[in-house]
């Protein structure tokens, strides 16, 4: 019979339309209230297709998710050196940056002259930076990485968008908010530095691991 | 709940008496004026690369950019009030851009999205690509990212729209479409290898001075302030005249291009001046 195809193809159409009036009823009034029911919303879970509502509901972005680079410094109540850079001013990012967005000035002793481990200066031009994620890649010292701040339109490109120093320096804390796991991989692979986070990991997997056990014998017995 | 409304719009530097408050708001117009115009900006439909794809994706449905006034993309340039420079910008497809450019109708915005738009991006120094189109056309807002998701570049357009929403039709410095005369076309490249036509150098150093004196790109002159109640008379006295020699003409047109051609005069004066030096 003729038109089958068609009206197959149609049928597809249909159940998304209903699926999203289904989608609309089941979270009629509670969108954004409750436990993670917009992200489940936006999520695997979701079945209708519908417009997301920008400036006032975003999509959460995935962990590994790149945009613009930023510079991690320790954390401001960091108990030895708050407020300091990771970057040496290597300068192996700008090295292997493909379109070559990164300009370092290499820090100095102003008494001796000889060169220190952090930068004097760090620009990136951000309007040429191609989001390809090289420089954290291959920094040996995991002192840039990418953020997940989009919103970075403006008006003027020579003002607001050769980002220095200070506009990329961002704390540790933000790079382990928008990046748990990742960053949590990289600490474990450092070993040195955050020991305080790596004993507080194992010792909840030890606790974990404790409470299994626990409870495995009592079935048992 | 009506009258604290009101009352938030009497706060300007014009008091109005107290038993009037309930009844009159004092407002620019400036307010309804872009209000209007940055709730209608259609973009021009045209793609240049990967970015255009993401543009493709911000005016679908799943993000639908039609929800800030952007409506819907028109194919042509007589019909849009935005250009979004959606991709890599080269030698060659500079040539069309600037003239879409001189074809739409003032005022007119461009906003350049993505990097290669912005500044060139990884072909920044490449030997067929435009290294930003701003080096040609008067860019309005620079929308970062390779490409920019759609809601970044969605995050780009509601920055227009508030760049719109700070332009004021009293304040014709930032604005320059509301002097009077001619507007400039921005001097359309050729394909070479310098990318400028050389027998536009004249126009073209002339667009250099004003941007390197940070005025507006392509402006105007200002149009001078005279007397309204001397218009009223020469108004009159046009029609007078007029109603002689030739009937059903109307009076405010023939203002308008008397006006207009004073202007042309003014700027070629202005520009004889500047040749002479």
């Amino acid at each position: 019979m003729y038109g089958q195809g068609i009206a197959r193809g149609l049928l597809v159409t249909m159940k998304h339309i209903a699926r999203s009036y289904m989608d609309d009823i089941r979270y009629a009034g509670r969108k954004y209230s409750g436990e993670g029911n917009f992200g489940a919303r936006q999520g695997m879970q979701a079945t209708g297709s519908y417009t997301v509502q920008y400036p006032d509901e975003k999509i959460a972005v995935p962990e590994r998710f790149r945009f613009i680079p930023f510079l991690i410094v320790e954390d401001h109540d960091h108990p030895e050196r708050p407020g300091h850079d990771w970057c040496t001013s290597c300068g192996i990012c700008a090295k292997v940056c493909p379109p070559q967005c990164i300009w370092i000035v290499r820090g100095k002793n102003p008494q001796t002259g000889r060169p220190v481990p952090e930068p004097d200066a760090f620009y990136i031009d951000i309007d040429i930076c191609m989001n390809c994620g090289y420089c954290s890649e291959f920094c040996p010292f995991d002192a840039i990485k990418m953020d997940h701040d989009y919103e970075l339109a403006s008006y003027d490109r020579t003002s607001a968008h050769i980002f220095d120093k200070q506009k990329l320096s961002k704390e540790m804390s933000h790079w382990k908010r928008i990046a748990p796991t990742t960053a949590l991989e990289e600490m474990q692979a450092r070993g040195g530095w955050e020991h305080k986070d790596i004993l507080r990991e194992k010792a909840k997997a030890e606790r974990a691991a404790a409470r299994a056990r626990k409870s495995a014998s009592k079935q048992s017995s | 709940m009506a009258q604290t409304d009101l009352r938030a719009l009497q706060d300007t530097e014009f008091p109005v008496p107290e038993e009037l408050q309930a009844n009159i708001a004092i407002t620019s117009l400036d307010k309804i004026y872009n209000w209007s115009r940055r709730s209608s900006m259609w973009p021009l439909l045209f793609g240049l690369a990967c970015c255009a794809i993401e543009m493709i994706g911000t005016a679908a449905s799943r993000f639908d950019f039609s929800r800030f006034g952007f409506e819907v993309m028109r194919g042509s340039p007589r019909q849009s009030d935005l250009m979004i420079v959606s991709g890599t910008v080269t030698k060659k497809m500079i040539v069309p851009i600037v003239r879409l450019y001189n074809q739409m109708p003032e005022p007119k915005y461009v906003l350049a999205m993505g990097a290669c738009a912005s500044g060139g991006g990884p072909f920044k120094e490449g030997y067929n690509v435009v290294s930003g189109v701003d080096k040609y056309l008067p860019v309005d807002v620079y929308v970062p990212g390779c490409p920019p998701t759609p809601q970044a570049l969605l995050y780009g357009m509601i920055t227009l729209q508030k760049k719109i929403d700070g332009q004021s039709l009293a304040n014709l410095d930032d604005v320059p479409w509301y002097g009077v005369g001619p507007s400039e076309p921005t001097p359309v490249p050729v394909l070479g290898p310098d990318i400028i036509d050389p027998r536009q150098m004249e126009l073209i150093r002339e667009q250099a001075q004003q941007a390197a004196l940070e005025a507006p790109f392509g402006a105007r002159e200002l149009p001078a302030w005279v007397n309204p109640t001397e218009v009223a008379q020469e108004a009159t006295a046009v029609v007078e005249t007029q109603e002689g020699a030739e009937d059903g003409v109307d009076p405010a047109k023939a203002a308008r291009i008397r006006k207009r051609e004073e202007a042309m005069a003014r700027l070629a004066a202005r520009r004889a001046a500047k040749g002479g030096q």
